[in-house]
């Protein structure tokens, strides 16, 4: 079955696009976290107009031991870790006391892994519709498009890691809806469909590769290979564009 | 054969070895999360830190003989983030208001493996006092009603959020609700950025007293109990019971050293928190907002229930096992070894409005200290006299007629009547209605000291 899957036409399809562009495929990977956490970090300088003025390391390898010690349940122990911060960066209040962080970003390793496997998938993308830009329909190319987009927004909402005093300091990924003018009762309201809509995102950009790398169709919706047309694995480089 | 030998006697090594070693002292980590800006929680958090009452209470025999604590304190401005800490174990005890309690005990409870327990109370007001709606000192509106259609900002999943969402639903009316923290609250109450602020203790004082803020609404009129308390996780409680114990008992402690002098704990509470004396002493002192008691009265696990239902609507949370999650064993046992009545204090409860009547009013003179006056007319003569001698009076507090409530003289509505007699209120409506029903006019502060001052 494993076997099957991994020679199947589409998985092929897949690899072949990405190998055909290694680099861009490794910077888009690479470049989507920084840009994402870049990007936070500006939407918060823009939101507050005030630049941070603290910043805080976590020592999380310890935090994780230490949460491994004492949970009993590993259903437990998953859900925990992933809240577990390793970097801070805001802005404290020191008005009133001994201060208040006001606002802040921070980097959540659990959060920063799923940003880095959607950068992946997002580079994926990017590599198949440069490679079957020749091969497929402009409906199935912005289909694809419009499905990896959106899927890569939702996944990208769903793991803002912003918190802000206002929303009780709950650091939520609703957070970050609040602070982009979402009203508050409305944000945290849909804080609870937040897997959904994670995993909805993913559902997106599996969908998005899925229709990418199908076979070619010939004009009468029968496959090009078997309508006379030629089936991409025995495009030539050029057409996948790979030497470009 | 040889290989069996060989492994027989290095196993029996490695066990002599093991019970030749020097026994390793045990170290029992307390781990407190605490609020500095939430004053409700002093007596768990502030108090017991630099007065090192833990330390004193810790047991030292028995089982505990050779046990090393490695205390340590964490300062969050809400609860929230104790939670996250007390979940990863980074915190084992959590001082937090009656929201955040909740949402602890609901949140651990949604794990399979574990748990808090509520295990002590801080300190309560019956009716809900230490959250309030304030607006700008400049501002034309005086009453609840008011607010229809306004912008009202609070710090959503607090307790001055419940209060504000009952408030909204006991009065029949609707305003555009804003989230907000206490800090940006009270900056925008002041630039007048904002129409109203809902907030929790002791961020109305600090507006009022600052002169940049009023309120028109107390959570007494929500009346729903507000009240703070101790949270432990369970794996601390059941492994080192007394440990907790001592922790309740320095919470006690605490509460008497307060209250042995009210002026000493708040002059001190200003240095270690930053919040103003004066502020503080409207908790604190006698009459105030406080009633420092760390007893689980029935009441209050009604009124935790009742904010459940609030959470659960609106922020969707866990259900949550009262039963399972509120443990009076560890207070009870603490009461026992200090001798303390525990059902006798479980029973009483303080109302401001019974206890507070016949209390003198207060001047806080910068040099000598609080000086008290039986009526207000006597009070209001004191005040023009300091005042004409350029004496420096850091406050003046009275109290409201209606609910007994402790206020700063300077915010208070005063009314005069015909015959000369002087009464306060916290909101202008029931001023003018007393003021109506028995000839009088309302006044503020300085108008009643100039009628006193010759």
């Amino acid at each position: 079955m494993t076997a099957a899957v991994l020679q199947s036409p589409r998985l092929h399809r897949i690899r072949e696009a990405v190998a055909a562009r290694p680099r861009l495929w490794l910077a888009v990977t690479l470049g989507f976290p920084v840009v994402y956490y870049l990007g936070m970090f500006a939407a918060l300088l823009i939101r507050f107009q005030a630049l941070p003025n603290y910043t805080e390391t976590f020592d999380w390898f310890g935090n994780v031991a230490e949460i491994i010690r004492s949970t009993p349940d590993w259903s437990d122990i998953w859900p925990i870790i992933g809240q577990e911060w390793l970097f801070e960066v805001g802005r404290m209040n020191y008005d009133y006391g001994a201060g208040i962080s006001e606002w802040s970003l921070y980097i959540n390793p659990t959060k920063f892994g799923l940003i880095l496997i959607l950068g992946a998938l997002t580079a994926t993308v990017v590599n198949l519709m440069l490679a079957r830009r020749a091969a497929c329909s402009t409906s199935r190319l912005n289909g694809g498009a419009a499905a990896g987009g959106l899927g890569a927004a939702l996944v990208g909402m769903t793991n803002v890691t912003l918190a802000w005093v206002v929303c009780c300091a709950t650091p939520s990924w609703v957070v970050g809806l609040a602070i982009l003018g979402l009203g508050v009762s409305t944000s945290l309201w849909l804080e609870q469909f937040g897997w959904w809509i994670e995993y909805a995102g993913f559902g997106l950009l599996l969908a998005s590769l899925y229709v990418l790398s199908g076979e070619p169709k010939g004009p009468d919706g029968t496959p090009a290979a078997t309508a006379g047309g030629h089936d991409d694995h025995h495009i030539p480089n050029t057409a996948m564009g790979a030497s470009r | 054969m040889l290989r069996h030998i060989t492994q027989g006697l290095a196993l029996g090594a490695v066990l002599a070895l093991t019970a030749m070693a020097p026994a390793q002292a045990k170290t029992i980590k307390v781990a407190i999360g605490h609020q500095s800006m939430c004053t409700d929680t002093y007596t768990a958090g502030i108090v017991i830190k630099e007065l090192k009452l833990l330390e004193k209470y810790l047991p030292k025999d028995g089982k505990y003989k050779d046990v090393d604590y490695d205390i340590s304190w964490a300062d969050y401005s809400s609860g929230g983030p104790i939670t996250n800490q007390m979940m990863a174990n980074k915190l084992n005890i959590g001082v937090m208001g009656d929201y955040p309690l909740i949402v602890n005990g609901a949140k651990f409870q949604a794990t399979d493996s574990l748990r808090t327990y509520y295990v002590a109370g801080t300190g309560y007001n019956l009716k809900g006092s230490g959250n309030a709606i304030v607006v700008p000192v400049k501002s034309d509106l005086y009453k609840i009603g008011d607010l229809e259609g306004k912008a009202v900002s609070t710090p959503v999943g607090s307790a001055a959020w419940g209060m504000l969402l009952k408030a909204a639903q006991d009065n029949n009316i609707k305003f555009q609700l804003k989230n907000q923290s206490p800090a940006v609250g009270a900056a925008n109450i002041a630039a007048g950025k904002i129409d109203a602020h809902s907030d929790f203790c002791p961020w109305s004082e600090i507006m009022e007293f600052r002169g940049t803020g009023r309120k028109i609404y107390d959570g007494s009129e929500a009346g729903v109990p507000y009240l703070h308390g101790v949270v432990v996780r369970k794996d601390l409680a059941d492994d080192y019971p007394e440990v907790v114990q001592a922790f309740i008992k320095a919470v006690y402690a605490a509460g008497k050293w307060i209250k042995e002098d009210p002026m000493r704990a708040t002059d001190l509470m200003e240095k270690w928190t930053g919040v103003e004396k004066e502020v503080l002493f409207i908790y604190f002192s006698e009459g105030g907002h406080l009633t420092l008691d760390p007893t689980i009265k029935p009441k209050w696990t009604e009124a935790l229930k009742f904010d459940h239902t609030v959470l659960v609507k609106e922020k969707a949370i866990p259900p949550l096992d009262f039963d399972d999650w509120i443990d009076e064993k560890y207070i009870k046992a603490a009461y026992k070894d200090m001798g303390v009545d525990y059902e006798a204090d479980k029973a009483a409860i303080v109302d401001p409005k019974v206890a507070n009547a016949g209390l003198p009013n207060q001047i806080w003179h910068a040099r000598d200290g609080i000086k008290e006056f039986k009526t207000l007319p006597e009070f209001l003569t004191a005040v023009a006299k300091f005042r004409a001698t350029g004496a420096k009076i850091n406050s003046t507090y009275v109290y409201d007629v209606e609910t007994g409530l402790k206020l700063f003289g300077k915010t208070a509505f005063w009314v005069v009547t015909p015959k000369g007699e002087f009464s306060t209120f916290l909101r202008r409506g029931e001023a003018e209605k007393f003021a109506a029903s028995s000839g009088g006019k309302v006044i503020d502060f300085d108008e009643a000291i100039a009628m006193k001052s010759s």
